[in-house]
């Protein structure tokens, strides 16, 4: 019998064309990032040319009627809205991921993880909504003499905080159950307490992952539009004092969202909002590099190897040392000034500020030089040669107290601070030594007590903390669902609004959200899957797919307004698509592209190497293999992602504005060139416009919730069907 | 069985239960002051769920529930009044795998006595030191005592642990598998070690090497499906051991 040749027929083996074909559709979220930046930077020029670059990064005042746009006090209320927000959210967040991770009983996690994952799937519209009916009243009634509306820094960095909340809980469980068991059986075992166990040994082994969260946390806070426009009150204006909380503000997203109906396209005007939302990318980028590094740090403590370098990381590895090194130094000596000037802005000109800048930047550099030096004479050790080195070669005493130092100035500072408010100066500054006095004494009582009744304290505590985390997404919940469920019948449901949305049905905003859903995931499927397939199964480790993943990384961390921008600019007027059901669905689609991309990616590299394995010993194509053993195996979870990623889709209004949605429809058209009502939008549109129409908002917000909170239940349901039906 | 006049342990008739599952069946042995007892036996023979019964580390598996006497000094350890916060300070435990926290040497080693209330300074130090000479590894980390634990070798891990446990003085010190991670050479420097130790504390070890077992302990339990199948003398044993399957298992025909 004559046995076949085991030479190949064909020049090209399929799977390599197929893998080909795949890097193809994968380099396209490369090149989404590439055209958002090229938009957004290419319509920022005119207004550098027009204002100026110092102008719009040192002007004072942005009015854009007598053509004024300088950024800093529209810069300067993002930054405290953000340091509000987390300031209120990591103490809870944090609190409620250690309950969740080390206190709670194992069979509570899930449900309580869950709760936290809820948070997160509420649309920022109805957090807006929940903020304007709620949270302002809340706040003028209980400061009456301070807020006259309620609108305020402080009302968006609560609510701000609120949605932070589920980001931060989440990360920081992960990063607090991934710490070794055998880090806690150790401690047990010298006869430390749970408590001390947590305190001592698991947070600090976590703290990176904790600090990614916080990080992740501010991100989330930075890039988001349609609550903080709700709440703060949208005066440009920068608080006087610096931390007056009760001041009306505006962040650089609700700039956006404010100005841009009314702006003329490719005006100046149109120009320096588009320079906004490059600022926004920069910082949000910044932010997603720190926790980027941030992580690596963690993998190199536990032992990992650290992620390779992306193509941008090998040209800077290719770099002469001394240029890199220039360069670092270079950023910290800027990121130096930039904090010196802005926060000398707050009692000086700009030409003041700059100089203060310049010599408090002088004055550091010059004394940490001096220290250097000293250590170097005293041979304590060599020239540091980066900051973190640096910090490691200060004594330990030193450093122990100057911790000490900063947390006392810290605990002052804000105690003062809160307190100036209400009361004068002096008052005020006893009251902060006070609190400093009060917390070292506690400190030094605790440390005497039994160590089981510090834990019961502490735990205490953490479930206190966790039960006003649940009440307060009750309450969300409620206060919606109480006013809003009586509204909803068959008329309403499939009627057409009357009175400009104050009265009648939302048919067109549900059918209109609907399209929105269907449209975007027709573009985002096949993109996202077979990009992930691509990234789980083909992608080796090289600089393009490093590339790839950093993209999604940055698709991922875009806030959803720059989505907003793009799809205004690339699709309704490059394009020419107009303000249409069309554009909407490709900006959706982007949007929720990097989520698509990650749950397929991760879905698949949950399945086992046997499966695959098992299938090529038996002579199948890579290509084969994926698609009739490895999919189906991780298919229960490739479904759960895309349900979540449609609940997003529903419930976003950011991207939508500017791109698809009108407020007000009698007739509904079918093109796909014409606009289209939408639940998110029309609640935000009924909220602030639609005077004398309460029992309406909370309506759409009850239907849109709805809405959000069955993908939410779908995806959980399918989860559990296809755990329960495969095993592993 | 040997009769034992200072038995700093004494465990009689124990058993125990993972859920449904039983673990331990009536085991009896008694661990004599300044003695290495070893346990053997094949694996899943309950010598592990054993040794980390002894300071309660099995507290922390739910479900987990133990009956019978274990005494410590004539103290029930799983007695109602019992502190289980002191019983772990008082007997010690080493792990398999070296499991040092991502902290300094220094934070590593003074962690225990800071938990237990010192925090002057001096005394703290002399603690180091001495914890991590009696470990045999002040020589090798007294000039990094402020770099991470995690960046000395593994056997040097081990040893930090050892000295780390030290540091909160016990009497006993538990060792489960405590050198299974470790090349030859660091394993050999921990045996030593173990033989310096036992002159001033009462060592515990389970080991799945019957060498090792041979070299370092003064008394031996071989342990099989949960139950002590026979507990005396080292020597006795390994030289002339009074069951079959004792005999059976260390001459390698089965395990």
């Amino acid at each position: 019998m004559e046995t076949e040749s085991i030479q190949t027929e064909s020049r090209f083996h399929s799977d390599t064309v197929t893998k080909y074909l795949l890097m193809g559709i994968a380099a396209i979220a490369v090149s989404i990032v590439f055209f958002i930046i090229l938009f957004i930077f290419g319509n920022s020029i005119g207004a550098i040319t027009d204002v100026g670059l110092t102008d719009l990064l040192t002007g004072p005042r942005w009015r854009s009627s007598e053509g004024l746009y300088g950024t800093v006090p529209i810069i300067t209320a993002t930054l405290l809205v953000t340091a509000g927000a987390i300031l209120f959210a990591v103490p809870i967040g944090v609190a409620a991921a250690i309950f969740i991770s080390e206190v709670a009983p194992s069979r509570f996690k899930s449900v309580l993880k869950s709760i936290s994952e809820v948070f997160a799937g509420i649309p920022s519209v109805i957090y807006g909504f929940f903020g304007l009916t709620v949270l302002v009243p809340l706040l003028r009634d209980t400061f009456p003499s301070h807020l006259l509306m309620g609108y305020s820094w402080l009302a968006g960095s609560i609510l701000l905080g609120i949605m932070a909340l589920p980001t931060i809980i989440s990360v920081s469980e992960d990063a607090l159950s991934a710490v070794p068991k055998s880090y806690r059986e150790a401690s047990m075992a010298m006869g430390a307490t749970k408590w001390e166990t947590t305190i001592k040994v698991v947070t600090p082994a976590a703290i990176s992952g904790i600090s990614a969260a916080i990080i992740l946390g501010i991100g989330r806070a930075v890039g988001e539009t349609m609550a903080v426009m709700m709440v703060c009150g949208n005066s440009a204006i920068v608080p006087d004092p610096i931390f007056n909380v009760f001041s009306r503000i505006r962040p650089i997203t609700s700039t956006i969202a404010l100005e841009m109906p009314y702006v003329v396209i490719g005006s100046t005007h149109y120009s320096a909002l588009f320079f906004l939302a490059l600022i926004l990318m920069i910082m949000v980028l910044a932010i997603s590099m720190a926790s980027k590094i941030i992580v690596n740090r963690t993998r190199r403590k536990f032992g990992e190897t650290e992620n390779k370098p992306s193509l941008t990381g090998i040209i800077v590895a290719k770099l002469p040392v001394p240029l890199v090194n220039g360069f670092k130094n270079a950023l910290v000596v800027a990121g130096l000034f930039l904090i010196a000037y802005f926060i000398s802005l707050t009692f000086s000109n700009s030409f003041g500020a700059v100089l203060i800048g310049i010599s408090v930047t002088v004055a550091i550099v010059a004394s940490s030089l001096l220290w250097l030096n000293r250590l170097k004479n005293e041979g304590v050790s060599d020239r540091p040669r980066n900051p973190s080195e640096f910090i490691e070669s200060i004594p330990v005493k030193i450093k122990a107290v100057s911790r000490n130092i900063i947390t006392y100035a810290l605990v002052i500072t804000v105690v003062f601070m809160g307190a100036s408010l209400f009361y004068d100066d002096v008052v005020a500054f006893m009251a902060g030594l006070a609190v400093a006095a009060a917390y070292v004494t506690l400190r030094s009582v605790f440390r005497r007590i039994d160590s089981r009744v510090v834990q019961k304290v502490a735990h205490t505590a953490l479930l206190a903390v966790m039960i006003f985390a649940i009440l307060l997404l009750v309450y969300i919940l409620a206060d919606i669902f109480i006013e809003g469920l009586p509204m909803i019948t068959w008329d309403f449901l499939t009627g057409y609004p009357k009175d400009a949305g104050r009265a009648g049905g939302i048919y067109p905003a549900i059918v209109g959200t609907l399209k929105l859903i269907v449209g975007s995931m027709v573009i985002a499927l096949p993109l996202g899957m077979i990009t992930g397939i691509f990234l789980a199964e083909y992608a080796k480790d090289t600089p393009f797919t490093r590339t790839v993943r950093n993209s999604i990384d940055i698709l991922n961390g875009t806030p959803s307004i720059v989505f907003g921008l793009f799809g205004m600019s690339a699709f309704v007027i490059y394009f020419g698509f107009g303000n249409s059901l069309l554009a909407g669905c490709i900006t959706l689609g982007l949007m929720v592209l990097p989520v698509i991309i990650r749950t397929t990616e991760e879905a698949l590299k949950a399945v086992p190497g046997e499966l695959r394995e098992g299938s090529m010993a038996m002579g199948a194509t890579k290509w084969e293999t994926t698609v009739k053993v490895v999919l189906p195996a991780a298919i229960g979870s490739v479904i759960t992602g895309v349900i979540l990623s449609i609940g997003r889709v529903a419930g976003e209004t950011a991207p939508i504005m500017f791109t698809a949605v009108i407020m007000y429809q009698r007739v509904m058209s079918h093109s796909i060139f014409d606009p289209v009502m939408a639940l998110p939008y029309q609640l935000f549109y009924l909220a602030t416009e639609g005077m004398g129409s309460p029992a309406m908002q909370s309506a759409v917000a009850t239907v849109l919730l709805i809405m959000v909170l069955s993908m939410f239940t779908l995806a959980s349901v399918v989860r559990h069907y296809f755990d329960k039906r495969i095993r592993w | 069985m040997v009769m034992i006049m200072d038995n700093v342990i004494d465990i009689q008739n124990v058993n125990l239960w993972y859920g449904d599952h039983q673990a331990l069946f009536d085991v009896s042995m008694p661990v004599q002051k300044n003695k290495v007892t070893a346990l053997i036996g094949p694996s899943g023979c309950g010598k592990s769920t054993l040794i980390r019964s002894i300071n309660r580390m099995n507290d922390l598996i739910d479900g987990c529930r133990v009956e019978g006497r274990m005494m410590f000094h004539g103290e029930d350890i799983y007695g109602p009044g019992t502190d289980v916060i002191k019983v772990r300070k008082k007997i010690g435990m080493i792990f398999q795998k070296p499991n040092p926290f991502p902290m300094s040497v220094r934070d590593n080693i003074t962690y225990g006595p800071k938990i237990h209330g010192i925090t002057d300074k001096d005394k703290l130090e002399e603690i180091l030191e001495k914890s991590l000479r009696e470990a045999a590894l002040w020589e090798e980390v007294k000039d990094r005592l402020d770099k991470s634990a995690m960046s000395l070798s593994g056997g040097q891990q081990q040893r930090l642990c050892i000295a780390r446990t030290l540091a909160v003085s016990p009497e006993v010190i538990l060792m489960d598998e405590p050198t299974s991670a470790l090349d030859p050479i660091a394993t050999s420097k921990i045996e030593d070690l173990i033989t310096e130790l036992v002159k001033e504390y009462t060592v515990v070890i389970v080991t799945h090497n019957m060498q090792q077992a041979a070299r370092i302990s003064d008394y031996t339990g071989f342990m099989y499906i949960g139950e002590m199948v026979e507990f005396d003398k080292t020597d006795k044993i390994f030289q002339n051991p009074s069951k079959e399957m004792t005999d059976r298992y260390i001459s390698g025909r089965f395990g």
